[in-house]
């Protein structure tokens, strides 16, 4: 319901600029609202704009200057007939403003040549508060003087000539100097009547349904600054995480767009940047990729350059390296990875040794991107260290020519970047807080791609309160596993050596605290060399002999009388143990990737846990990430946007479709992180690893046609089907052939690689012509044609598709702000967003869009093309 | 520099047969040793002697030619020639201090070579005075390390550690060269780690610091308490442990290399064999001898580390771009011995790159790698003492690897696969295998197709049994840990059970030859028990049930052999003799394998009776098995699934000293 309100609310007020809605209900209580001063502000700072606008960013003091903008940009202008001349710009002609002009004179010079710097978004949020407490107010005692302020509104809106929208941009820069209180200190006797469009407008902003969405919407098609500064801080006001999802539309929009917004959304961006190391990078690289369309020589000149180069200076650092609160904390952190060498087993021992010199000349080296200094400019530099390493491990890679010597390179690559964790570093895929600790390099794997080399790797990581603050988790090496790796062996080693008979209690004792490293443990290490070479003696010759024993000879040991066994017994026990491991693919070497994502995720969890020596933590979390070196993810990006937002379209109507939106990290127009789908493998690997029908695949996997799980399986596999069937028909996605479409254990398919998407096809006469991939093999899991699953298989994308239109707006603008200035192929032509639209068939009534459906399953269940171009994909890549 | 040199040494000759036109460093030489301090006369003596150029033939000769009674006599002189070289160390003209470090090195050795049969203490007494000598040997220990670790010319360091192997190796056991006790105290191994750590010096002087940790390690290793033994083995620190496989690895690489390049020479075909031997008829046997010398320092060095330390064991499975030098131009120059101890280092230049190089032609390659094919290279020619003891320190470190759990982990990680090329005995009735068939697979076949390799091409008059029940019991402890974790190995198992039953019928026909020097029945025991193992436990880590079927056709097939055995453990036990108790534990253990075999052989039989065939083919006989497993009875065996962990002593302890010594006297 309240979509189907809001929409069309957003739709009527972009369209009828000289339409006037009726004026809302009306009341009378006295009005507190102090637009007129605004302008009156605006005027008085105008001559300090221009070089606090310059500087701002370093101006740290004058936060309140910056909040009260709002109450400048909404309020329509103090008389509304002066404002349908241009030169009536609001400033200048109120003559109310001049006490309001001598205070924020006042304090704007101050601010001159400091400017101020991050905005506080608690401070601003207030700000809008305000103002729209005011709007409200006024909004029900006038109802008379709203008309013709909002006709004054109105004809600012439609005529603002170039000089106007200048000077609107200055008065948007001004506006922090105007001081807070002021407001609701001065009340204005003859407030003039503001606009009902306007409070149109307000009213819709203040509402509950303004969500991001529609902020975005309106920073994008409104032409009014004021709107547009509005919004900019409206977003302060937005949780992060919603805004994040619209990330690279606000950037996208800050690149390509006018300079209004720009300006609207640059005190945001900063902010977040300034917050956050993830953000600043995240924003660093997406305006990196999204200025790549630009031509070279604007390129260097653009703001998005700019902004970029000054996110990835680090001046946004929002502690400084003098600031009390940081230099501590540095301190601690080097107490503590000082002490990380001491904790483990034989503590002391390590003093005498290893080299106190060779550990001064490793600690330094490692500097460059682990043991990190907590401030100053290297507050981004781990991260970027690390991903670029992830990077440029992919660029080699694909100058190997097999698949194996891929694999062992990276093997061998990922084992050294090993050496260099933990560090301040994170997965940006990630949900959660955490530092990475380890990459268990012999479990990546170079993924199937023709002259790329994409490879999945696992990371180990420690969940963490703030990736920012946390101490970075202490190295733990790699044999120090064994002490921790199995019960069995824990008693004897610890019994039995010194030197790696920590247990884990131990040591997550001495992670979590910062331990004492200096008298006690030197001590004992001095004098103990004697006793160590005892220990040690000692443990050759014990420590893993318990362990030999299996239980089997240690009950033989026991019982002096023979035990017999059955020959037959064990054969059997033999074919039973092979029987019942998961049917694992067989390891090829020309696909070393499905063996690997064959592997339940539990296992595989379990797995390398067991053989991390980070594995005992409680906070330990295994990870994968797909890095892409060589190909642009700018669209797969804005493929998972799309798809979750109709993700989300679809669970708000409660419709069943079920799609798997993966998250997509583009690093640059030609690089990228993937984040990988769990327990999936592709329908190509299926069939080549299985040489099974899908069906008989799915029956195999999930039992017959009655059981449970074989149904629970269909199911979802209907309901993923029909979710990217009408993906792949909104999307216009090409390109499916079987490697591109995955299945999971529970029987979803997933579609992936969007390369192909919107007005781009791949360039091969005209294969898949059809709405979308539904083989004869999908039929038969579904139970065939005149199956009730098949019928349920419509029914889904009949309801889903009335969903989807239902909420038309949010998805393409999405689509039509990334297409601001792109160059990406599926933007290529004209009529891109118009075809899109198109596809969501606006005008048809739902039985129309029943028949509509009804065609489109049929004509793909019909067409050739798709098998014709499986038997293409089959010929020229090998993939079944 | 060198042209100096080459010119100073020709002029030397002629002066000396011609007339007696003395350097000055000569006429400083002689005052030393006559009896007057020669400081007396000029008390810059010292520092104008360290300013000319060392001549290192004539101070040692005249360090050699010092009768008995003379050396009272200038023992001050000496003392305090030494005492003012330690001093040189620190100065800040590094012409000093190189020729300084050259001196100390004739005085080392000139007085060992005088002293040979003279007792540690004497020769100290003699160098630098009783009194004086803990200080002496501390200010020289500091010296170095200071200019070991120090920013010193590269050069200069690598004086310093050709000073310290100069001293290491002077004598020819080390652990009667007594002056090393002052390098016990003073320890420099902070230094060699150092070097060790750092990808540039390490680079230049890798190989020298990690023979000089190997020799260090060694020294009165079973009599006393050695730091560096103890340092070593809890080194944590993850650069510097790999810098020390590094190094060992680019010495195995070279090895190799040299190796395949001369069997390539070899099998050049007619024309080839033909200029090499027309070349080898002139050119000295030099040449043979460098392919041949087995790099046993560093061999020596893999085993400590891999012995002593339990975090090197991760540096084996740390993967390099196999390294092929061959492949990239040498820019080195000839390394010509400068020193006497003519320890050629390889050449070390790729070690220096911290980049991995970008050649899609490199396999990626890692230590353990490097060092299997090493081993098998060694392990083809067991015949002479020196390679046999190669043969056997390749197998003593790979019984540690094999006892190691994490070393297990990556040898049976699925995820690591190479193509491991070993190199193969060419044998008549074999062909030779093509390299380039060989399947990627986790490196414990590797290990396996090398024992089974070993198993089936020594067996000779000239028995290894040492070298045999080494190879058994390695196997025997990869089985238990693929036991214990439940690891199926997907390895061809038939090659090793035929390897096991050829080595038995090997034992049983040449019985007396064998007994008169070895205890077979032990080496029998090993291998019955191996297939104890598979017949007991195959049902934990056989790969398919088919390759348990497979097992009992290979006992069935080569009953025979088995029957053979029993016949003679049999009758040995029944006597009375030393074998006695060794040979009635094989009967023991043969009770599975018999009841095996009488269990099938009358069902084989009866088939093929009422099936009317004479000749069964492996299928027909695999049915029988399938079919008739219920029936049959065996017998849980005891301790299948344990063994002894490796100890260096007592057992090789004489092993070691041994190989310490042969070391010295032959290669350095």
């Amino acid at each position: 319901m309240a979509d189907a309100e809001g929409s069309p609310a957003v739709r009527s007020l972009r369209l009828s600029h000289s339409a006037q809605p009726p004026p809302p209900a009306s009341s009378s209580s006295p009005t507190t609202f102090s637009c007129p001063s605004s302008p009156s502000s605006a005027s008085s700072s105008s001559s300090s704009c221009s070089e606090s606008s310059s500087d701002f960013l370093t101006h740290h003091h004058h936060h309140h200057h910056r909040h009260a903008r709002p109450q400048l940009q909404l309020p329509p202008p103090t008389h509304g007939d002066q404002a349908s001349s241009p030169s009536a710009s609001p400033r200048s002609s109120s003559p109310s403003g001049s006490i309001g002009s001598t205070c924020s004179l006042g304090s704007s010079s101050a601010s001159e040549g400091i400017g101020s710097g991050v905005i506080d978004p608690e401070v601003a949020l207030k700000a809008c508060q305000e103002v729209l407490l005011k709007v409200k107010l006024q909004d029900d005692q006038r109802q008379h003087p709203a008309d013709v302020a909002e006709r004054g509104a109105v004809t600012q809106l439609i005529s603002p000539d170039a000089g106007s929208i200048k000077e609107e941009d200055e008065e948007d820069t001004d506006t922090p100097s105007q001081p807070d209180p002021r407001p609701s200190a001065r009340p204005e006797p003859f407030s003039p009547p503001s606009s009902s469009k306007q409070s149109w407008l307000l009213r819709l902003f203040e509402s509950k349904l303004f969500d991001v969405s529609m902020a975005i919407s309106y920073l994008y098609k409104s032409k009014e600054p004021g709107v547009q500064a509005y919004i900019g801080n409206r977003l302060f006001s937005f949780p992060d995480s919603e805004v994040d999802f619209y990330l690279p539309q606000l950037l996208n929009m800050y690149v390509h767009m006018d300079t209004e917004v720009g300006d609207a959304i640059r005190p945001y961006l900063i902010h977040r940047c300034s917050a956050s190391i993830t953000f600043s990078l995240l924003s660093a690289w997406l305006l990196g990729a999204y200025s790549s369309d630009m031509h070279i020589s604007t390129q260097r000149h653009s703001r998005g350059t700019k902004l970029r180069k000054l996110i990835l200076s680090d001046e946004l650092n929002p502690a400084p390296s003098d600031s009390p609160t940081s230099s501590p904390r540095t301190h601690q952190r080097s107490k503590s990875d000082a002490t990380m060498a001491s904790n483990g087993p034989g503590a002391g021992l390590r003093r005498t040794g290893s080299n106190p010199k060779v550990e001064a000349v490793h600690e330094e080296v490692s500097q460059r991107f682990s043991r990190e200094v907590d401030s100053g400019p290297e507050r981004l530099r781990p991260q970027r260290e690390f991903i670029k390493s992830l990077l440029c491990i992919g660029k080699r890679l694909a100058t190997l020519p097999t698949k194996e010597q891929k694999t062992q390179r990276l093997i061998s690559e990922l084992s050294l970047l090993n050496h260099k964790l933990p560090a301040r570093v994170w997965l940006p895929t990630a949900e959660h807080q955490h530092h990475v600790c380890r990459v268990p390099h012999t479990q990546a794997v170079v993924l199937n791609s023709k002259d790329k080399a994409p490879y999945i790797i696992y990371v180990e990581v420690l969940d963490c309160d703030s990736f920012e603050t946390s101490p970075v988790p202490v190295r733990i090496p790699e044999t120090r596993i064994r002490s921790a790796r199995s019960a069995e062996n824990l008693d004897c080693s610890t019994a039995a050596n010194g030197s790696s008979g920590m247990t884990s209690e131990h040591r997550t004792g001495s992670f979590s605290t910062v331990p004492n490293y200096d008298n006690d443990d030197e001590a004992w290490a001095t004098d103990d060399i004697g006793q160590l070479q005892v220990e040690m003696e000692a443990q050759t010759s014990s420590s893993d002999n318990i362990s030999q024993f299996s239980v089997d000879s240690i009950t033989s040991l026991e019982s002096k009388e023979p035990v017999f066994i059955a020959a037959g017994d064990i054969r059997r026990r033999l074919s039973e143990n092979l029987a019942h491991t998961p049917t694992a693919f067989r390891r090829d070497p020309e696909d070393p990737s499905a063996v690997a994502l064959k592997e339940p995720w539990e296992e595989k969890v379990r797995r390398i846990r067991e053989a991390s020596p980070y594995g005992h933590l409680h906070t330990w979390r295994l990870l994968s990430v797909i890095v892409k070196c060589g190909d642009d993810l700018r669209q797969e990006l804005l493929a998972y946007q799309v798809l979750r937002q109709l993700q989300s379209i679809w669970q708000q109507e409660r419709v069943p479709l079920w799609i798997k939106p993966y998250k997509i990290l583009v690093m640059s127009s030609d690089s990228g992180m993937i984040e990988p789908v769990l327990n999936a493998v592709s329908l190509h690997q299926v069939r080549k690893q299985s040489q099974l029908s899908l069906l008989d695949y799915f029956l195999q996997e999930h039992g017959s046609f009655t059981t449970e799980a074989f149904l629970t399986a269909q199911r979802n596999f209907v309901q993923s089907c029909a979710g990217y069937s009408l993906i792949c028909y909104l999307l216009q996605v090409k390109d499916r052939h079987n490697g591109n479409i995955l299945l999971d254990s529970e029987g979803h398919i997933i579609h992936i690689d969007f390369g192909f998407i919107l007005s781009s096809s791949p360039r091969n006469l005209g294969f898949e012509t059809s709405a979308f991939k539904l083989t004869s093999e999908f039929v038969d899991v579904m139970g065939g044609l005149n199956g009730d699953m098949f019928n349920y298989y419509k029914m889904l994308m009949l309801q889903g598709l009335i969903a989807a239109r239902k909420h038309m707006e949010k998805v393409l603008q999405i689509v039509e702000i990334m297409q601001q200035g792109s160059h990406l192929p599926c933007f290529h032509g004209s009529s891109t967003i118009r075809s899109l639209k198109d596809r969501f068939h606006m005008s048809l009534t739902e039985e129309q869009l029943q028949l509509l459906v009804e065609q489109l399953v049929d004509g793909s269940v019909r067409s050739i093309t798709t098998k014709l171009y499986d038997s293409f994909q089959y010929v020229t890549n090998g993939i079944m | 520099m060198s042209q100096v040199e080459k010119k100073a040494g020709l002029l030397r000759r002629t002066s000396s047969s011609k007339k007696p036109l003395k350097e000055k460093v000569v006429l400083m030489y002689d005052e030393i040793f006559a009896k007057e301090d020669p400081a007396k006369n000029n008390p810059r003596f010292w520092d104008e002697l360290f300013l000319m150029k060392v001549n290192l033939e004539y101070l040692e000769s005249k360090l050699e030619s010092v009768d008995g009674e003379d050396v009272q006599r200038i023992q001050d002189n000496i003392n305090s020639l030494f005492h003012h070289c330690v001093q040189a160390l620190g100065e800040e003209h590094q012409i000093k201090v190189v020729n300084a470090l050259q001196t100390l090195c004739a005085l080392f050795r000139g007085v060992h070579q005088k002293n040979k049969s003279a007792s540690g203490f004497d020769i100290i007494n003699m160098l630098m005075g009783f009194d004086k000598a803990e200080q002496r040997m501390k200010d020289l220990m500091e010296r170095l390390d200071s200019l070991l670790c120090g920013d010193s010319s590269e050069s200069l360091k690598s004086l310093c550690l050709k000073l310290l192997l100069c001293l290491v190796t002077v004598t020819d056991n080390i652990s009667q060269n007594t002056i090393l006790e002052y390098v016990m105290i003073n320890s420099i191994f902070e230094a060699i780690l150092q070097i060790l750590s750092d990808a540039s010096s390490r680079g230049q002087h890798g190989y020298d610091a990690v023979v000089l940790l190997a020799l260090l390690v060694n020294y009165r290793k079973y009599e006393s308490v050695n730091p560096y033994i103890v340092k070593l083995s809890i080194v944590d620190d993850e650069p510097t442990l790999d810098g020390m496989g590094m190094v060992v690895h680019q010495a195995l690489t070279e090895y190799n290399r040299q190796y395949k390049d001369k069997e390539e020479e070899n099998q050049g075909g007619f024309f080839s064999t033909l200029t090499s031997m027309v070349g080898s008829m002139f050119i000295a046997d030099a040449d043979e001898k460098l392919s041949v010398q087995t790099n046993e320092a560093i061999l020596l060095a893999l085993y400590e580390a891999v012995h002593l330390n339990r975090n090197f064991i991760t540096v084996l499975a740390q993967s390099h771009p196999e390294i092929d030098i061959a492949a990239t131009p040498t820019t080195t120059t000839p390394t010509t011995p400068t020193t006497p101890l003519g320890t050629t280092p390889p050449s070390l230049d790729m070690m220096s790159n911290p980049e991995l190089p970008l050649d899609p032609n490199l396999q990626t390659s890692n230590l353990l790698i490097t060092f299997l094919k090493y081993a098998s290279i060694v392990m083809q020619d067991t015949k002479d003492e020196h390679r046999l003891n190669s043969a056997r320190l390749c197998l003593i470190i790979l019984t540690c690897i094999a006892e190691d759990q994490y070393a297990d982990a990556f040898l049976h990680d699925d995820n690591m696969n190479f193509r491991v090329s070993l190199h193969r005995m060419p044998m008549r009735h074999r062909k030779k295998a093509v390299d380039k068939n060989i399947p990627s697979r986790p490196l414990v076949c590797a290990v396996l197709d090398l024992m089974v390799e070993f198993i089936v091409t020594h067996m000779m008059k000239d028995f290894p049994m040492d070298l045999y029940l080494r190879c058994v019991q390695i196997i025997h402890k990869l089985l238990c840990y693929q036991k214990k974790c439940r690891i199926r190995l997907h390895y061809t198992w038939r090659e090793l059970w035929s390897a096991l039953i050829n080595l038995l019928k090997f034992l049983l026909s040449n019985e007396t030859t064998l007994l008169a020097k070895h205890n077979i029945f032990h080496l029998a025991l090993l291998v019955v028990n191996l297939f104890n193992m598979f017949i007991t436990y195959g049902d934990t880590f056989l790969p398919t049930s088919n390759s348990y079927d497979e097992l009992y056709y290979e006992i069935v097939r080569m009953h025979q052999v088995f029957d053979n055995l029993y016949c003679m453990v049999l009758r040995v036990s029944t006597n009375t003799g030393q074998w006695k108790e060794a040979a009635s534990k094989v009967t023991h253990a043969l009770v599975n394998v018999r009841a095996i075999i009488n269990h099938f052989n009358p069902k084989i039989e009866s088939y093929a009776a009422v099936n009317h065939i004479s000749q069964l083919s492996e299928e027909q006989v695999l049915e029988v098995v399938r079919s008739n497993y219920d029936t049959l009875t065996l017998k849980l065996q005891d301790g299948l699934d344990q063994f002894e962990r490796y100890s260096e002593q007592p057992k090789e302890a004489a092993f070691f000293k041994e190989l310490v010594r042969e070391r010295e006297g032959g290669l350095f």
